[in-house]
């Protein structure tokens, strides 16, 4: 090689001078030290981006591996003859670990197989939860596969109408509040799922996301078509001298999280009992006890959070499901909302298995190019989906608020007689 | 409707669409909507079966995926020349 082109990017290199490491650094360094030309040309088309503002990137309609709708996303410079070693630099989605725990011998052959076979930068992580490999040629594309399927015994992540590659929070095994091993969950449905993952099945995208508890550290509510949050369906256990000591300040709320900043004394009802958002929380000054409306109580887990040495989650655990979520395309953005408010989940998770085959069926056939499950729902109505779609009994708190509708909607076969009725008889009873 | 059937009519489909100078390539969707007494799971299984055995290929942006005969209309590297 040893001849490399650099390029003049005084407006790229201005990046370099704020307070955070700078990925402009890193790649010319990286550039410097492996003589690699697809580094500069990167670099020196996003001058001419931030000059022109405007991209040079084109969309490509190349897919990538044999056998694979997904995995790897073609991109095109529009800028050839400025930049040759970037003409092509397709992007690869490598599976990543559930939890993203690696060995650090498995990262250095990814990277050495990376240095070899492609520009050798990486994301850890893209936004689904990938290993992003940037930059590479479409003749290196089988052989980066095989590389990682035979040497590695790595897997491409999810790209195109498929099965996105599932990703969940640590869970069990790093933290003491998961309530179901959602590292299981992720890998026993991400290899049931392997066909619907590799092979285009659906009308667009569809990720899921776990989180053992609700504190939702994946933001699954926010990202997933499906989220699978961790919950309990007992009572919250209080230890009631635990709450005392924090209201005498003896304990700190968070576990000390936020002590960066004086916010005062612990106000229990300031900063728990009023913020619960189903005001099922009563702190009994005289008795100094603690009291929750358990059957009121939605498990949001605000309240453990500020006081875990005093609560923790019941014992009876499983799984909520909420389905919807998604960004702007053909609706705005929307959270999941609340299918399922509790199911026990236990290998080989069949009932599980069911319900997300259900959905898919339905979206399969119903749904039109490019509808995310969540605006199906919108069109034909969360409550056909749950009742017919889904099979299911709905409940109060499907519904926002409840209290505010006085309407129901009856169908016909559930009043007695249907909508026909003998006007004849009816005159007789009320006369016009 | 068995699969050797459902694979036949897609190919029959698509390369009808192609001679009637219509589109090459084809959202699995609008496979399943020319093919109504089909279940989608089969049609889904049928066109990826046939890009297995080459009678097919996938085209994508990355965002979704279409089916389409390879070597007809835009190719997988649409527009791109190498440059020499
Ligand atoms: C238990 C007894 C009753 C209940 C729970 C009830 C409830 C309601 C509700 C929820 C509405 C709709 C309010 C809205 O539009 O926001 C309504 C409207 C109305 N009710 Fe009643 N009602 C009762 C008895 C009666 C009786 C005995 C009469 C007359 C003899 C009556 C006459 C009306 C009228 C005229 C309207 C307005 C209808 C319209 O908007 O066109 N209601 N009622
Ligand atoms: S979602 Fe809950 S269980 Fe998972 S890492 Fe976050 S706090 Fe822990
Ligand atoms: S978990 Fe949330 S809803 Fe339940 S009592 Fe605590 S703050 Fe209220």
């Amino acid at each position: 090689m040893g001849e490399v082109k650099k390029h003049d990017t005084p407006k790229v290199d201005q990046l370099k001078t704020g307070p955070w490491p700078s990925f402009v650094d890193d790649i010319y360094s990286y550039a410097e030290k492996h003589k690699k030309q697809a580094c500069f040309d990167i670099m020196g088309q996003m001058e001419l981006s931030y000059i022109n503002r405007e991209t040079h990137w084109k969309h490509g309609g190349i897919v990538g591996v044999f056998g694979y709708g997904g995995g790897v996303i073609g991109r095109y410079s529009d800028q050839q003859e400025k930049f040759p070693a970037i003409w092509a630099f397709h992007t690869v989605r490598v599976h990543h670990t559930a939890g993203k725990w690696y060995h650090t011998a498995a990262l250095r052959k990814l990277c050495d197989m990376w240095d070899n076979r492609g520009s050798g930068i990486v994301n850890f992580h893209g936004s689904t939860g990938d290993i992003i490999l940037l930059g590479t040629v479409t003749d290196q594309l089988e052989p980066i596969f095989f590389d990682l399927t035979h040497q590695l015994h790595w897997d491409l992540g999810g790209s195109g109408s498929n099965l996105r590659s599932p990703a969940c929070c640590m869970g069990k095994s790093r933290c003491e509040w998961a309530l179901v091993d959602v590292q299981e969950l992720d890998y026993e449905l991400t290899m049931a799922f392997q066909d619907e993952l590799h092979r285009p099945a659906f009308p667009y995208k569809f990720k899921f996301k776990f989180s053992a508890c609700p504190l939702d550290c994946v933001a699954s509510v926010a990202r997933a078509d499906m989220s699978f949050i961790g919950t309990w369906r007992d009572d919250i256990r209080i230890d009631q001298e635990a709450v005392r000591a924090y209201v005498r300040g003896e304990l700190k709320p968070n576990a000390g999280a936020f002590s960066d900043r004086d916010w005062g004394p612990f106000d229990i009802k300031k900063e728990v009992i009023d913020l619960c958002p189903t005001k099922c929380m009563y702190w009994d000054e005289n008795e100094q006890k603690l009291y929750i409306n358990n059957s009121e109580c939605n498990r949001c887990m605000h309240c453990i959070a500020v006081m875990p040495e005093a609560l923790r989650p019941g014992q009876d655990t499983g799984i909520a499901i909420l389905i919807g979520a998604k960004a702007p395309i053909l609706e705005g953005a929307q959270l999941s909302t609340l299918i399922v408010p509790f199911m026990k989940v236990e290998s080989p998770y069949d009932e599980l298995k069911d319900f997300i085959y259900k959905a898919w069926d339905y979206w399969m056939e119903n749904g039109k190019n490019r509808e995310r499950i969540g605006e199906l729902i919108q069109r034909i109505g969360l409550n056909k989906f749950i009742t017919e779609v889904m099979g299911l009994t709905p409940i109060p708190q499907h519904v926002r608020v409840p209290r505010d509708n006085p309407y129901i909607f009856w169908k016909e076969e559930e009043v007695e007689g249907g909508w026909t009725r003998d006007v004849a008889e009816f005159r007789k009873r009320h006369p016009a | 409707m068995d699969k050797e059937e459902l694979k036949q009519k897609i190919i029959q489909i698509m390369e009808e669409k192609v001679k009637k100078g219509g589109k090459t390539k084809i959202y699995l969707k609008d496979l399943q909507r020319e093919i109504p007494d089909a279940n989608p799971r089969e049609i889904k299984n049928a066109a990826n079966e046939l890009v297995r055995e080459g009678k097919l290929e996938y085209f994508s942006t990355g965002s979704t995926v279409m089916f389409g005969l390879p070597g007809v209309g835009m190719g997988l590297e649409a527009g791109v020349e190498k440059p020499e």
